[in-house]
């Protein structure tokens, strides 16, 4: 392959297990993430990514190049170039021989061949490879693309779980990659009829980005489809797509999608209703972001839930909401003197305003066919295999969005722990797939302690591993996140971010070069991590195959 | 690399050139050199007992002397060399750090300047340092303070230049051109001096001879010179303002190649 340079070692910056440095010719285009080789002992290969690339010249000081334009014409152009050139940083990632003294001064240094750049980063041989995307390195005549895979034991388990993508909102397209992902692993399992099976749920928080993924996308060109087919991919959209929408009469006024009429015609669209009934304990779900030291609003659920006081018999949401104002009223709290008046008031307040606003609360279901009405827990404990469910919350109010996400994960929880139903275990997906964008809104590290939908999200990434529930989350500011249900992820995907961001201690472990690059990275870019990989990856990943829809 | 050893040290009269041949080659063979991997490629003898009567006769300034004598004689040689590979042309002339008055020699192949004084057609001498009372006007006087005031960018006249011929046999019978020019301004240098610099070129031709150096050229060749003024090596050499950037890297990478005074004499 074609030589760039030769180590260089110093007196002062020797090359170490970890790392070396090597020069280059000046207009020799090369970038951070870039593999290189240099010739080591016993005829071994050392592989190292480039980090940060520096250009230098004789010039003794910023006076020197002063005065060498004239004493500061910045018209002046010399006709002499000043002797220099380019050194470059590399971290080593790996060698041919598992030999890691470090390279010596002087051994040659070339660009990796497609399959040295596999074997440097650890993309060779993976076991059960999904893909993620594509890395592309090097400038013409030489660049080179390779798709890139995942070991999906480490992204859906048993190895590894749960993906965490972070980055801004429209330039870091998270969505999309959590998409593509998500179609990858569709396209692996919807052919297996044997073994590991699996389902998702996706929530839809905004807009009617998720509103139409079986879908195709009309904006496709021919070249983001031979990327697709690059990487062993169906160029066709999801499959086996279920819309939940929020119940209401007309139902344009709970959701942002226009096609659910249409969608539930062809019987692939449900509306989603809140039985008190049966979903009576779900009541502290709406409590989660509601600070509760004393957790009084948890007695109070507790209290409902049990049926003390007044509210044995009751049937519907409106009686329950007459009972608890019964509650606030002066003196009533002889009825039970652990709950005191006001924090009956505080219950009924936060209650009443959700319960009023939002129409899933309902008092019965429609068992019309044509309805398509739906209890969310009784669709989710149905769920197949290979099964897509996209719940749209989008329009919700943030509790009731809360709500519906700590439902959601309670379905599959109990779904998955058998409790619920009596359904064949050998018919249940063996994993469950949930994406949620905006999971600042849940596991913030503001989110009280005692929020029960944290609490949730907490024993998804700790135990979801072992029952094969799997948490795809996105969020801006990974920062913001709890630690424990960030460090639980086995996969990071980091895309375009801010400079302040990357000032945070999460990003302490990133190279500087790196870290810069991530407020650059374009659209379609991430950097990933993933147990697998020798080191940080720069993938590229193709437009959404599903439908896009460009106003929300 | 060359030694230079007084003629004395063969013990005697007959065979130099085989005797400091032989002694050359014994050094070449001895373990440490080898080790080392030097090679001695000459052995240069002088005499001490023609300059007996100067009253500073050191043997180390006899050394030097034939040492630099062999220093000129490769310098022409490469001169000589580029010449022949058709390398220095009207587009790519040499530049060389210094005079270019070379004394005759009384020994090596190109002694006689006369003989090769066509291979310096496209040869300029480029001096940092000089002495400015050498400079003198139409009546002989000092140019001195003249030459202090030389604009930016201005030359002085070329004037023709042999040295008398009573000193013909130690400085040379050719002819050469010499004048000046200020590169850096005078505001910006340490004294009034320091960013002029002497350029020479030895005249070739009859018409040369005769009437001097044409103006065009010697206009060309100060351009050249002014617009190597950049880049500098301010902060590394002193001598910046007179420095021209080919002519630093070039020294400093001989410099870069020179042995240590502590190595050398450990060699023995």
């Amino acid at each position: 392959m074609k030589q760039i340079g030769k180590i260089i070692a110093t007196e002062k910056v020797p090359t170490t297990v970890d790392e070396f440095f090597f020069w280059t010719d000046k207009e020799l285009i090369i970038k951070p993430f870039d593999v290189v080789k240099v010739n080591h002992i016993k005829s071994s290969i050392t592989f190292g990514v480039v980090e940060e690339i520096s250009h230098l010249t004789d010039n003794s000081s910023f006076l020197a190049g002063y005065i060498s334009s004239d004493f500061g014409d910045v018209n002046y152009q010399q006709y002499t170039q000043r002797i220099g050139m380019n050194y470059v940083r590399a971290k080593v990632v790996g060698n041919s021989q598992g030999i890691y003294t470090p390279v010596l001064d002087g051994s040659f240094v070339s660009l990796a061949s497609e399959d040295d750049i596999r074997e440097a980063l650890g993309l060779k041989d993976i076991k059960n490879p999904l893909p993620c995307g594509y890395i592309e390195m090097y400038e013409q005549p030489d660049s080179v693309t390779i798709p890139v895979h995942f070991n999906s034991h480490f992204l859906i388990g048993p190895e590894g779980a749960h993906l965490n993508i972070s980055g801004i909102s429209g330039l870091a397209s998270k969505t999309s990659y959590a998409m593509f992902l998500l179609k990858a692993i569709q396209d692996q399992y919807i052919e297996k009829s044997k073994g590991e099976s699996v389902a998702f749920v996706l929530l839809n928080v905004k807009g009617r980005d998720l509103l139409a993924i079986d879908e195709i996308n009309d904006e496709l060109t021919s070249d983001d489809k031979s990327i697709y087919k690059m990487l062993d991919l169906s160029t066709i959209p999801f499959q086996n797509v279920k819309y939940f929408y929020p119940y209401s009469k007309d139902i344009v006024s709970s959701t942002y999608g226009r096609d659910v009429k249409s969608q539930m015609e062809l019987n692939k669209a449900f509306l989603y209703k809140y039985i008190f009934e049966d979903d009576k304990e779900s009541i502290d779900l709406l409590f989660s972001n509601v600070d509760d030291p004393n957790q009084t609003m948890e007695s109070i659920v507790n209290y409902i839930a049990t049926g003390q006081g007044g509210f044995n018999g009751i049937t519907n949401w409106n009686e329950l909401l007459n009972e608890v104002y019964e509650h606030t009223k002066a003196g009533a709290s002889g009825k039970d003197k652990e709950i005191t008046v006001l924090s009956w008031r505080k219950f009924y307040r936060l209650f009443r305003k959700t319960i009023e606003k939002t129409t899933i609360f309902s008092n019965s279901i429609s068992s019309k066919p044509k309805d398509n009405e739906t209890r969310l827990k009784e669709a989710i404990l149905n769920i197949k295999k290979n099964d897509v469910f996209v719940i749209d919350v989008a329009k919700l109010d943030e509790e009731t969005q809360g709500f519906v996400f700590g439902d959601v994960m309670r379905s599959i929880y109990e779904l998955k722990l058998g409790q619920a139903y009596d359904r064949n275990e050998a018919d249940i997906p063996s994993k469950i797939v949930i994406f949620i964008d905006e999971l600042n809104k849940y596991a913030s590290k503001e989110v009280p302690k005692s929020s029960p939908i944290l609490r949730q999200l907490l024993d998804i990434t700790e135990r979801g591993r072992s029952l094969g529930i799997i948490l795809f989350s996105a969020e801006q500011f990974k920062s913001d996140i709890h630690d424990r249900v960030k460090g639980n992820c086995a996969t990071h995907a980091y895309g375009r971010t801010n400079a302040i961001e990357i000032s945070k201690p999460d990003y302490q472990y990133v190279p500087k070069v790196y870290k810069s690059m991530l407020t650059r990275l374009k659209q379609g870019e991430y950097v990933v991590q993933n147990p697998v990989f020798r080191s940080l990856l720069n993938i590229k990943f193709p437009r959404p195959i599903y439908k896009q829809f460009k106003n929300g | 690399m060359v030694l230079s050893l007084p003629v004395e040290a063969n013990p005697e009269t007959r065979n130099t050139e085989l005797f400091f041949n032989n002694l050359k080659e014994k050094i070449n063979n001895t373990p440490r050199v080898q080790k080392i991997g030097l090679k001695f490629s000459n052995i240069l003898s002088y005499s001490s007992k023609a300059n007996v009567d100067s009253k500073e006769l050191k043997y180390e300034h006899l050394g030097i002397a034939a040492i630099q004598d062999e220093m000129v004689d490769s310098e022409k040689k490469i001169v000589a060399n580029l010449t022949a590979k058709n390398l220095l042309n009207e587009d790519s002339y040499l530049l060389k750090d210094g005079s270019l008055q070379y004394k005759p020699m009384k020994t090596g192949e190109y002694k006689e300047l006369s003989k090769i004084k066509n291979n310096y057609r496209c040869v300029i001498g480029v001096s940092k340092l000089f002495n400015p009372e050498f400079s003198k006007d139409r009546s002989g006087k000092s140019n001195a303070a003249l030459l202090a005031k030389l604009p930016l960018y201005h030359r002085t006249p070329a004037y023709m230049f042999q040295h008398e011929r009573e000193n013909w046999s130690y400085l040379g019978d050719y002819k050469y051109s010499v004048w000046y020019v200020r590169i850096r301004d005078a505001k910006h240098t340490e004294s009034p001096f320091a960013g002029i610099v002497k350029i020479e070129k030895i005249l070739i031709t009859e018409n040369e001879n005769e009437n001097g150096l044409e103006s065009d050229l010697i206009d060309v060749i100060t351009a050249n010179i002014i617009n190597e003024r950049n880049p500098v090596c301010y902060g590394k050499d002193s001598r910046w303002a007179n420095h021209l950037y080919p002519v630093y890297l070039t020294e400093l990478f001989l410099k870069s190649k020179y042995l240590s005074d502590i190595h050398f004499l450990n060699l023995f």
